[in-house]
């Protein structure tokens, strides 16, 4: 590029830029202040140091959210990203039906999540809910999904990945189909079984979308707040309640602003330490391949 | 040649029988919504309702303005989408075409948007529209008033640029031909004109795409116009669907609401699947 385009350049990105700037990069600065500050949204806030992190760490309730948070995370990326890689390694043969299964799959990851918790309050209602007739029909106890403390945070994560593996599914096969079909061929002619070539050509050579897959489900997963908000407002007893949760609690509802910030940067430490976790172990993943 | 015609049918059983299970709540959601309560809540289950009840559906948007939200869903959408196409297709073209001073200062720092979750903003975001000046009662130094909380402009400008529109933008127009911008700066087409006659007009699966991708985020979104909106009348047919059951516990009008909020979406789906699919995969493979 041989032309200087100063005013033109710098005229075409302001209006993006600006709206970044105020609605994207400025809030996490202020997320940041107000971690230090006390502040109900109506008076002046005042500097109150490091009380609000002192503070989330001998807060049961927060605690109890970090616990759920984690679990549901863990819960929910990796049969997400193994789902998607099996349906994905599946679609991208000769099947007939190929693109109604990619639609089928893909509709839950398309709709919202208002919609999706509505009809999965249904499904989970131990009166009338379709589950628990199924599972009254194959002989089992009936239970009590969303109300019960040990199933309620299961259920969720249930509901999560039904929403997410049509994701990684559509990622993982635009990942697949930039292998170069000649592998395959070269892998046919020395005799080498179906599941080998899957785990010595597919697996290395889609490497680069599983990373970015982790990356993007761990960045949502440990921000999930929805459905729970929606579907348990944290209950049972807390057994739900969420990072996310206890933020948007805090901050709209008990209007501790600065509390809530807190939080606020200790899931932005938290992403960013798995981002760079992540990238840190994708590129060493990499190089040996 | 027996062998694989046997596993491709086993695969094709494994599939049906998943996908059966992936698309089975839509397909209950819909009968469930054709039934009436005391089909839902009897004992014995039926999979199809005695007698079609399609009555559910005005009822279940009888006792609120549901015609008014979604005249609001859809004019927030639209304006979100439209405005963002508009700066994110030209901060693309910048940030890709143009050299200019701090150009890739100002890229990096975009780039660290896409690892920000929306949800982790929306304090700040809440605090920043009830303070921007002149607007909703506020005075020159954003204070007295509402700010753009409760309103059209509140419920858009936060996206109305977004760091992965600019990201997918950029690689785009980087696929776009050196020569391209020599054959123009000879004929004296300016940076504007090169933008709007020649990038614009050959981007056209990326504009869809975007698009697409923008309207369903806007149609979808729950949290942002959750904190942003107080009044019923400002409200979206996602705050209204959440709002529904706490008013009515009937499951087969909450689920005549549900599949007529959903409805919108798959049917732009399925008309534009084409560009659906590849604004995700633009956006999954670059990343």
């Amino acid at each position: 590029m041989k032309y200087k385009h100063n005013i033109s350049g710098h005229l075409m990105i302001l209006p993006c830029y600006v709206i970044y700037l105020f609605f994207v990069l400025l809030p996490v600065l202020m997320t940041v202040w107000f971690s230090f500050r006390d502040y109900d949204l109506f008076t002046q806030s005042n500097f109150v140091g490091i009380d609000n992190f002192t503070r989330l760490f001998t807060d049961p309730l927060f605690l109890v959210s970090v616990k759920n948070t984690f679990i549901y995370a863990l819960g929910t990326i990796i049969p997400q990203i193994l789902l998607g890689l099996l349906l994905a390694v599946l679609l991208n043969t000769n099947i007939p039906g190929r693109g109604f299964f990619r639609l089928a799959f893909y509709i839950p990851y398309l709709v919202s999540m208002v919609s999706v918790a509505m009809l999965w309050l249904w499904i989970y209602d131990p009166a009338s809910g379709v589950l628990n007739r199924f599972v009254k029909f194959i002989g089992l106890p009936p239970q009590r999904w969303l109300f019960d403390m040990k199933l309620a945070l299961s259920s969720l994560m249930v509901m999560g990945v039904w929403k997410m593996s049509g994701y990684n599914m559509i990622i993982y096969l635009a990942g697949l189909q930039q292998i170069p079909p000649q592998l395959y061929e070269a892998a046919d002619i020395d005799g080498i079984s179906g599941f080998r070539k899957f785990l010595h050509i597919t697996i290395p050579l889609i490497q680069p979308t599983t990373f970015f897959l982790v990356v993007i489900n761990t960045i949502q997963s440990f921000a999930v707040f929805e459905q729970v908000n929606i579907m348990t407002d944290g209950g049972p007893s807390n057994a739900t309640t969420t990072i996310v949760h206890q933020m948007y609690e805090r901050g709209f509802v008990d209007f501790q602003m600065g509390y809530a910030s807190s939080m606020g940067v200790f899931l932005l430490l938290i992403t960013i330490l798995l981002t760079v976790f992540n990238f840190k172990y994708g590129r060493e993943g990499q190089d040996l391949s | 040649m027996q062998k694989k015609s046997a596993s491709t049918y086993i695969l094709f059983i494994i599939l049906l029988l998943a996908s059966i299970v992936v698309v089975m709540p839509f397909v209950l959601m819909i009968t469930a919504s054709l039934k009436t309560s005391a089909e839902i809540n009897a004992s014995v289950f039926k999979f199809f309702p005695a007698k079609m009840q399609f009555s559910n559906y005005p009822k279940a948007f009888a006792n609120s303005p549901w015609g008014r939200w979604f005249a609001n869903t859809i004019f927030v959408t639209v304006l979100a989408t439209v405005v963002s196409l508009v700066t994110n297709s030209m901060a693309g073209f910048s940030f890709a075409r143009l050299q200019f001073k701090g150009r890739d200062l100002l890229f990096y720092s975009v780039l660290l948007g896409i690892m920000v979750p929306p949800q982790l903003t929306i304090l700040p975001t809440f605090l920043i529209m009830r303070g921007i000046p002149l607007t909703g009662g506020n005075n020159l130094w954003g204070q007295g008033g509402t700010g753009l909380i409760d309103s059209y402009l509140g419920l858009t400008l936060p996206i109305f640029a977004g760091a992965f529109g600019i990201f997918l933008c950029r690689q785009y127009f980087l696929n776009f031909p050196d020569s391209l911008d020599d054959a123009a700066e000879i004929d004296g087409a300016g940076v504007w004109k090169r933008f709007w006659a020649i990038y614009v007009p050959n981007s056209k699966p990326l504009l869809l795409s975007l698009g697409i991708l923008k309207g369903t985020y806007t149609w979808n979104d729950y949290i942002w116009p959750l904190v942003v909106v107080y009044s019923e009348k400002m409200m979206t047919v996602q705050l209204g669907l959440s709002r529904f059951r706490d008013v009515i516990i009937n499951w087969e009008l909450l689920m005549a609401a549900t599949a007529t909020v959903m409805l919108p979406l798959v049917i732009l789906f399925i008309l534009s699947q084409r560009y659906f699919v590849s604004g995700l995969v633009t956006s999954g493979m670059k990343g």
